[in-house]
């Protein structure tokens, strides 16, 4: 499988303007995600996850190391590389469906073709009914189902995801990873997918890349050898290879953990 | 039931009952002023020349408009049609003030608040000019200008531009840039971005600033027609003062408040209930 994704040797540092001190967040990160995969990332907070995520964005510039996108430098955002942002990146000031919308008409997409478009991804993340609801009218995790559809209606190559499911219950976000398993199934679509949560990175893996303390470096890959169709989470506590794996990442999370409170 | 309880559940349906409670409410401080303004003229606390009665000033609006030959005249402004005359000049100014400075103060304040080198470009002159009040300009304008129009005119739009070209270009930059970014990674254009996330972003303090911006044009107005003007409400209560026909100081002064009340009843709050309000930037007091 070609990789989409190539990162090479990036190290990143924050300046600090008034401190004088730059903040050393990721230190030569070399990794690829291949075309059609998701992967996870996990790390302590802090590590630069989210460095990372803005950099494939292209949201931050970087200077030391690469990375690019079908082999193309990365200098900037664009429509090929979705977001869904740790902070819900939803307007306020316009309705669900012209959220979901948004990215169409960004693209110019007629307005019928559009509509038609927008009502399946309504469907596809279960908001039928609030079509014409603002977003402060949304509980946290219709909003997050809001944001995902957003980003997923103006149909991106690459879906680009910090921890979107980090500030809603439980229940939801289980519900939440089971559906995005299945648009995962249904769109194929290269996703790379920021958590902190050792489950949540080993149910929804291809593989699960791990990040040491500040400054973030690859610590280990983690491969989870499991058919996206077997991903139910009613199935997943007796299934040895999700056990494995998830033990094996928590693992290492609390090695990196402790030694970042060290 | 009797008649009179059907009478009042019907109004209650037909206009709501918290808009009734609100327009009750909001409407008794006005009543013990007029109360007490009524009693004014019974008992005689004040003489007539420092608060004359409410039946003259009454009086005088249809005094002022006698002369006033039909409706051609008072769209002309005619000077025989002087009630009319004072307030469509007043009001017009107004209106053209808004019409031109609001949005170029708007759409350049988003820009400047956007762009580091714009607002390195424009925030000192921004600031110095904001720096001097609106009034402040009065003398200089009548030298450049002359009485009359131009000279208010000039005092309004120096008002209104610069508070909204302050004020979008510091809410813009309270808008969070995750947004922006949002819009950015969708394939967006810097237009878009203006257009889908700062414009609407900015609203709260855009509204804040059309509503300070024409409560201090219109005082800039008034202080300007006053000193600089030929026509309009400022002039009427500053000639009608000087010669002690206090009924139409007060006329004046009671127009310009009914003016400033509507356009804020008519215009800026529906404007923010479809706006802000609606799309939870903002909350209503329970
Ligand atoms: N805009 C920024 N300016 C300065 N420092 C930052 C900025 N964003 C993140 N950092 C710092 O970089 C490090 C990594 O941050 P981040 O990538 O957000 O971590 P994570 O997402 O893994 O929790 C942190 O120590 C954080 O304080
Ligand atoms: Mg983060």
């Amino acid at each position: 499988m070609p990789a989409k994704l190539v990162v090479t040797d990036l190290t990143h540092h924050y300046p600090d303007e008034y401190t004088g001190e730059s903040v050393h967040a990721l230190e030569k990160i070399n990794l690829e995600v291949n075309e059609g995969e998701l992967v996870t990332v996990v790390g302590p907070s802090g590590c630069g996850k989210s460095t990372l995520l803005n950099i494939l964005a292209g949201l931050l510039p970087y200077r030391e190391g690469n990375a690019s996108m079908d082999g193309v430098k990365i200098q900037g955002p664009s429509s090929e590389r979705g977001v869904v942002f740790q902070e819900q990146a939803i307007l306020p000031w316009r309705s669900v469906a012209k959220n979901i919308g948004h990215g169409l008409e960004l693209k110019g997409v007629p307005r019928g073709e559009r509509e038609k478009r927008v009502s399946e991804f309504i469907k596809l993340v279960g908001l039928v009914g609030f079509e014409d609801k603002f977003p402060h009218e949304l509980s946290g995790g219709m909003k997050q189902r809001c944001a995902v559809a957003r980003t997923l209606c103006a149909d991106p190559a690459v879906m680009l995801m910090d921890e979107p499911f980090a500030a809603v219950d439980a229940q939801t976000r289980i519900t939440l990873q089971e559906e995005l398993n299945r648009i995962a199934i249904a769109t194929k679509k290269t996703i790379l997918f920021i958590t902190h949560s050792v489950d949540e990175a080993a149910f929804l893996g291809d593989r699960c890349f791990v990040f040491t303390a500040r400054p973030g470096r690859l610590r280990e890959i983690v491969n989870i050898d499991i058919p996206r169709e077997k991903r139910i989470w009613a199935d997943m506590n007796n299934d040895p290879r999700f056990i494995e794996a998830r033990d094996k990442i928590m693992r290492l999370v609390r090695e990196e953990v402790l030694v970042s409170n060290a | 039931m009797n008649i009179l309880q059907s009478i009042s559940i019907g109004v209650q349906r037909r206009f709501g009952r918290q808009r009734l409670r609100k327009i009750f409410l909001g409407s008794i401080p006005f009543a013990v002023i007029i109360f007490a303004w009524f009693m004014n003229g019974y008992m005689g606390w004040f003489p007539p020349v420092f608060i004359p009665p409410i039946g003259e000033v009454w009086a005088s609006f249809f005094l002022l408009q006698e002369d006033c030959p039909g409706i051609g005249a008072i769209v002309a402004l005619d000077q025989r049609c002087l009630m009319s005359t004072h307030i469509l000049s007043s009001l017009s100014r107004v209106i053209l003030a808004a019409v031109i400075g609001l949005p170029a103060g708007i759409a350049l304040g988003i820009v400047a608040g956007m762009s580091r080198p714009i607002s390195k470009f424009l925030e000192p002159i921004g600031i110095f000019a904001n720096s001097i009040s609106g009034i402040a300009w009065i003398p200089l304008a009548i030298v450049w200008f002359g009485v009359g129009w131009k000279t208010t005119l000039f005092i309004l739009l120096n008002t209104i531009f610069w508070l909204l070209f302050f004020n979008s270009m510091m809410c813009v930059r309270t808008v969070s840039r995750v947004y922006e970014q949002s819009v950015l990674t969708m394939g967006g254009s810097r237009w878009a971005v203006i257009r889908d996330v700062f414009l609407p972003g900015a609203m709260p303090s855009i509204i804040t600033g059309i509503r300070l911006a024409l409560g201090f044009g219109w005082r800039a107005l008034i202080a300007a027609e006053m000193v600089g003007g030929d026509s309009g409400l400022g002039f009427m209560i500053f000639s009608s003062a000087a010669e002690f026909r206090m009924e139409e100081v007060f006329l004046g002064v009671i127009i310009i408040s009914l003016i400033f009340l509507a356009t804020d009843r008519y215009l800026l709050a529906p404007l923010e209930k479809w706006t802000i309000l609606r799309w939870g930037l903002i909350w209503k007091p329970t």
